[in-house]
C-alpha cells in the first residue's frame, strides 16, 4: 500500500483508539469522602443580577470564606426567570458539595403558582439560614394617613383607587401585600415593577401611593422624613435606632407577619461529612464580624438557622404559604394569567 | 457653594491612592469597553471584593472609573471590526466600521475618543451644577412617561438608516417580538421560551448585537468571493482626521452630548438610545445625509459623545436620589452600600468628601482616559493591517468568549451564532440590523410602561394623554404619524396624476 494510504489508516486507528479508551467509563463509585474535603475551590451560584441583594450576601460570605471553609467561593450569576434558571441549575448538579447556591423564600412560593421544573422544597437541601429582610409598607409625607387606620378608612371609602408598587408578580412584598389587603378587608390596586429601584422611583414620583418594600432601599428618606412608614411585617418591633419607631402590623390589629429569609442550600442528597463540614464552615461565616458589619451595611439582618432547623423552617413556610397563597386568591390571580 | 466644594473635590482625588484607583478603573473599564461581551457591569461585579479594604471614596472612585472608561473603549472594536463591545457603541458599528473600510479608521477613532472626552467632560460639568434640579425632574417621570418616550422613540428611530421604510420597519417589529421572549415580571408568563428554561429571562441585547452586527460582519467577510489579503491598507498621516473631518464633527460632538445628557435620565438602557437619537438628530441635520451608512463622521462624532455623556447623567439620580436606573448604576449602588453608605439627598450634605470627591475624580479620568486612548490610536488602526485568515478566527473567539462572560450560559452562545446567520442573510437582503436593535431596546419600555401605566391609571387610556409629559410626548408622536402620512399621500397623488398625463399623452 502506498505510504499515504497506510499514514491515513495509522491516524484513523491511532484517533479511533484514543476515543475509545476516553469513552470507557467506571460505575459510578459513591463519593468518596477524604478528609480534606473540600480540595478545590466551592462555586456558588446566585441566582439573581450582579448587584442585587443576594448577590452582595453572597460576596459578603466570599470575603470570609476561605478562613473557614478551607477554600474560596467562586460567585457564578445564573440570572432569570424569577430565579428559576439559577435553582434549576442547582438542582440538577451533582450533591458533591462542590456546587451550593443562594436560596430564599421565593423558592418555596414560586412552586405555589404553577408548574416548575423541580419542586425546589424538596429538590434542594438547605444548609444555613443566612440572613433575613423585613417588609415594610410606606407612604410619603405628604399623604394624610398618619396610621394604618387612616388608610384603611380611605380605601374602603374609595375601593380600588389607591395603587401601590411592589418589586415584582409573587414576590414576598406582593405576598404580603396581598395578606394585608385581605385582612383588613380593602381593595388595593398592585402595579408590578421589575425590582425594588423601580417601584422606589414611581413612589417617590408619586405615581403610586403605597409601598411595600425591605427598608434598606428606603432608610434615607425615612430618616429625612420625606417618607412615613406605617407598618412593618414583623412579631415585634425591629432593634435598629433608625427603624424602631414602626410600628407592627400586628399591634395594629392586622394579623401581618412576613419576612424574607435568605440562605444558601445544595441539590439534596450531599453526603454527611460533606454537609457537615459546609454547615460548620456558614456558621463560622455568619458569626464572623466582618460579614456582620457588611449585611448590617446592606441593611439586612443576620438570622443564622443550622442545617436541620433550616429544613424544619422551609417545611413549616411550605404549609403556611400554601394556606395564604390560597386564601388571598394571589395562586390563581397568578396561575390564571400563566395559563 | 458648588466651587468651592468642587476644589475641595479635586484636592481629594488627587490624593495618591485616589489617583492610582482612578488610573486602574478607567484602564479596566477601557478594556472591559473594547472586550466584546462583558460589561462595565460584570467587571465591577468582579472587581467590588477588591473594594472591600479600601476606603469607600477610593473604591468608589475605581469603579465609577470603569464604568466611563468603557464608553471609551467600546467604540474601538466597533469602528474596527464592527463588533460593538457594548450596547452604547452599537451604533458606532454603522458608520464607524465604513470608515475603516475607507481606510479612515485612525479619524474615527480620534474623534470617538475626543468627542467622548469632550461630552464626558460637559456631562459632568452639568451634573456639578444641575444634579438636584434634574434629579427631580428625572422623578416626574413615571410609568404612562415612559410608555410615551418607547412609543414616540419607535416611531422617530424607525427609519435610521434610511434604505427602505418597509424594510426598517419590519426590522422594528421583529426586535419588538425579541424583546417580549421570556418571563414577563409583571405578569408572571413565559411568553416564546419553546420550554427553553434559558430563554426565562430573555435576548440579550448585547448577544443579539454582537451576533448581528460582529458575527454577521465576519461571516459577510468570509463570504466575499474577491477576499482581500488585508482589510485596508493604512497610511500613518492617515491616522489622524484630516480638517474637513474635524469641521464636522465639532457640532454633532455638542449636540451629541446634550442629548446624550437629557436622554440619559431614562431608567433602562439610556446610554443605548442615547446613541440611536443621537445618530438620528447628526442624519437630519447633516450637509452630506448620503453619506450615513457610508463612513459619515458625523455618524461617529454624534453617537460616541451621546453615550459619554449619558453616564454623568445616569449618575445624577444614583448619587442625588440612591436611585439606580440602570443595570450599571445598581452596581455601584451596591459598592456604595457595601461600604455602608447609602446615596440619596442626604449625601451632598453628609458625606461631602465622598460626593465632591467622586465628581472631581470623573473630571480626572476623562482627561486620563484621553491621554490613554490618543496615542494609541495609531496602534488600534494598524490591528487592521492583521491579515483577513488570522483577524477573522481571533475576533471570532473573543466574541464567543465574550458572549458566554455575560450569563456564563452555553445557550448564549449558540443565540449569538443564530443571530450571527441571521445577520449575514439580513446584510445579503438588505435588511439593516440597527432597526432590530431599536425595537429590542424599546418594546419591553413600551409594553411596561403600558402596563403599569393602564394600571395607575384604571384602566383608562385617556388617562396617559391627560397627563403633561407624557400627553405633550405622545401629541408630537401622532402629529409625526400624521406628517409622514400626509406626505406619502400627497406623493402618491402626485404620482396618480403623473401616470395619468403620461396616459393621456400616450393616447394622444
Amino acid at each position: 500500500m502506498s505510504p499515504k494510504i497506510v499514514r491515513l489508516l495509522g491516524t484513523c486507528f491511532l484517533s479511533l483508539t484514543i476515543v475509545l479508551a476516553g469513552c470507557g467509563s467506571t460505575p459510578d463509585k459513591p463519593v468518596v469522602i477524604q478528609e480534606q474535603y473540600p480540595t478545590k475551590p466551592i462555586t456558588i451560584i446566585v441566582p439573581f443580577t450582579a448587584g442585587g441583594g443576594s448577590d452582595m450576601l453572597a460576596r459578603a460570605m466570599e470575603r470570609s470564606a476561605t478562613k473557614y471553609l478551607g477554600q474560596p467561593l467562586v460567585v457564578v450569576n445564573k440570572p432569570g426567570g424569577a430565579a428559576m434558571v439559577g435553582w434549576n441549575e442547582l438542582a440538577s448538579t451533582k450533591p458533591d458539595g462542590y456546587t451550593i447556591g443562594i436560596t430564599n423564600v421565593s423558592l418555596i412560593l414560586q412552586p405555589l403558582y404553577g408548574p416548575t421544573n423541580y419542586h425546589y422544597p424538596t429538590a434542594l437541601d438547605p444548609i444555613a439560614q443566612v440572613a433575613s429582610l423585613p417588609i415594610i409598607m410606606a407612604v410619603k409625607s405628604e399623604q394624610s394617613w398618619q396610621n394604618i387606620d387612616d388608610l384603611i378608612k380611605y380605601a374602603k371609602q374609595s375601593p380600588g383607587t389607591i395603587k401601590y408598587g411592589h418589586p415584582g408578580l409573587g414576590t414576598a412584598a406582593h405576598v404580603a401585600a396581598e395578606m394585608f389587603a385581605k385582612t383588613a378587608g380593602i381593595t388595593i390596586e398592585q402595579v408590578p415593577f421589575r425590582g425594588a429601584s423601580e417601584a422606589l422611583t414611581a413612589f417617590l414620583g408619586g405615581h403610586i401611593q403605597l409601598l411595600f418594600v425591605t427598608p434598606a432601599e428606603i432608610k434615607e428618606y425615612l430618616k429625612s422624613g420625606k417618607v412615613r412608614v406605617l407598618a412593618i411585617a414583623e412579631e415585634q418591633r425591629l432593634n435598629d435606632p433608625d427603624l424602631k419607631h414602626i410600628p407592627t402590623f400586628k399591634e395594629q390589629g392586622i394579623d401581618v407577619i412576613f419576612s424574607i429569609w435568605q440562605g444558601v442550600g445544595a441539590p439534596k442528597n450531599l453526603p454527611e461529612d460533606v454537609k457537615k463540614k459546609l454547615a460548620e464552615g456558614f456558621s463560622g461565616i455568619v458569626n464572623d464580624p466582618t460579614f456582620q458589619k457588611s449585611v448590617a451595611d446592606l441593611g439586612l439582618k443576620v438570622e443564622y438557622l443550622g442545617p436541620q432547623e433550616s429544613a424544619v423552617k422551609w417545611v413549616a413556610e411550605n404549609s403556611r404559604l400554601t394556606k395564604i397563597i390560597k386564601e388571598t386568591g394571589i395562586g390563581e390571580t397568578i396561575a390564571s394569567q400563566k395559563n | 457653594m458648588d466651587v468651592t466644594m468642587l476644589l475641595h473635590g479635586f484636592y481629594i482625588s488627587a490624593s495618591p491612592e485616589n489617583l492610582l484607583a482612578c488610573t486602574v478603573g478607567v484602564l479596566i473599564g477601557t478594556v472591559v469597553g473594547i472586550l466584546p461581551g462583558i460589561g462595565p457591569t460584570g467587571a465591577i461585579a468582579l472587581l467590588l471584593p477588591l473594594s472591600f479594604g479600601m476606603d469607600v471614596t477610593t473604591s468608589l472612585i475605581m469603579l465609577a472609573g470603569i464604568y466611563y472608561g468603557s464608553m471609551y473603549g467600546g467604540s474601538i472594536t466597533s469602528i474596527l471590526l464592527n463588533v460593538p463591545g457594548e450596547g452604547g457603541a452599537v451604533v458606532t458599528c454603522i458608520d464607524g466600521y465604513a470608515m475603516a473600510k475607507k481606510g479612515r479608521a485612525g479619524a474615527a477613532l480620534a474623534i470617538a475618543a475626543i468627542g467622548s472626552f469632550i461630552a464626558g467632560t460637559l456631562g459632568v460639568l452639568g451634573l456639578t451644577f444641575f444634579a438636584p434640579l434634574i434629579a427631580n425632574f428625572a422623578l416626574a417621570f413615571g410609568p404612562p412617561e415612559y410608555f410615551a418616550i418607547g412609543f414616540l422613540g419607535l416611531i422617530i428611530l424607525t427609519n435610521l438608516t434610511g434604505a427602505s421604510a418597509l424594510k426598517s420597519s419590519l426590522m422594528v417589529a421583529v426586535g419588538v417580538m425579541l424583546g417580549a421572549i421570556g418571563m414577563d415580571s409583571l405578569t408572571g408568563i413565559s411568553r416564546f421560551t419553546f420550554s427553553v428554561s434559558e430563554l426565562q429571562r430573555g435576548v440579550d441585547f448585547t448577544i443579539v448585537a454582537m451576533g448581528l452586527f460582529g458575527i454577521g460582519e465576519v461571516l459577510h467577510t468570509i463570504a466575499q468571493s474577491h477576499g482581500k489579503a488585508i482589510l485596508q491598507p493604512v497610511r500613518f498621516w492617515d491616522l489622524y482626521p484630516n480638517k474637513q473631518e474635524w469641521r464636522r464633527s465639532v457640532a454633532p460632538i455638542f449636540r451629541g452630548g446634550a442629548i446624550g445628557f437629557l436622554v440619559g435620565l431614562i431608567p433602562g438602557p439610556a446610554a443605548v438610545i442615547s446613541t440611536f437619537v443621537s445618530y438620528m438628530v447628526e442624519k437630519h441635520r447633516s450637509k452630506y445625509p448620503d453619506e450615513f451608512g457610508k463612513g459619515a463622521i458625523e455618524g461617529v462624532a454624534g453617537p460616541e459623545s451621546a453615550n459619554n455623556a449619558a453616564v454623568s447623567s445616569t449618575m445624577i439620580p444614583l448619587l442625588s436620589l440612591g436611585l439606580p436606573f440602570t443595570p450599571v448604576s445598581a452596581i455601584l449602588l451596591s459598592g456604595f452600600m457595601i461600604h455602608g453608605v447609602i446615596p440619596g439627598p442626604t449625601l451632598i450634605t453628609q458625606q461631602p468628601d465622598l460626593f465632591w470627591g467622586l465628581i472631581a475624580s470623573m473630571y480626572i479620568g476623562n482627561v486620563l482616559l484621553l491621554l490613554i486612548n490618543l496615542p494609541l490610536v495609531g496602534i488600534f488602526a494598524s490591528l487592521l493591517q492583521i491579515p483577513i485568515n488570522v483577524l477573522m478566527p481571533v475576533v471570532l473567539i473573543i466574541t464567543l468568549t465574550g458572549a458566554y462572560a455575560i450569563n456564563n450560559s452555553f445557550f448564549d452562545l449558540f443565540l449569538l451564532v443564530l443571530f450571527g446567520v441571521l445577520g449575514f442573510f439580513m446584510k445579503r437582503c438588505g435588511y439593516e440590523p440597527a432597526p432590530l436593535a431599536i425595537g429590542l431596546i424599546l418594546g419591553p419600555t413600551l409594553e411596561t410602561g403600558l402596563v403599569q401605566g393602564l394600571i395607575i391609571g384604571s384602566g383608562n387610556i385617556s388617562s396617559l394623554f391627560t397627563r403633561p409629559i407624557s400627553g405633550v410626548m405622545l401629541l408630537c408622536a401622532m402629529m409625526v404619524i400624521i406628517f409622514q402620512l400626509a406626505k406619502w399621500l400627497t406623493k402618491w397623488n402626485d404620482n396618480r396624476k403623473l401616470a395619468n398625463t403620461q396616459y393621456i399623452s400616450h393616447k394622444n
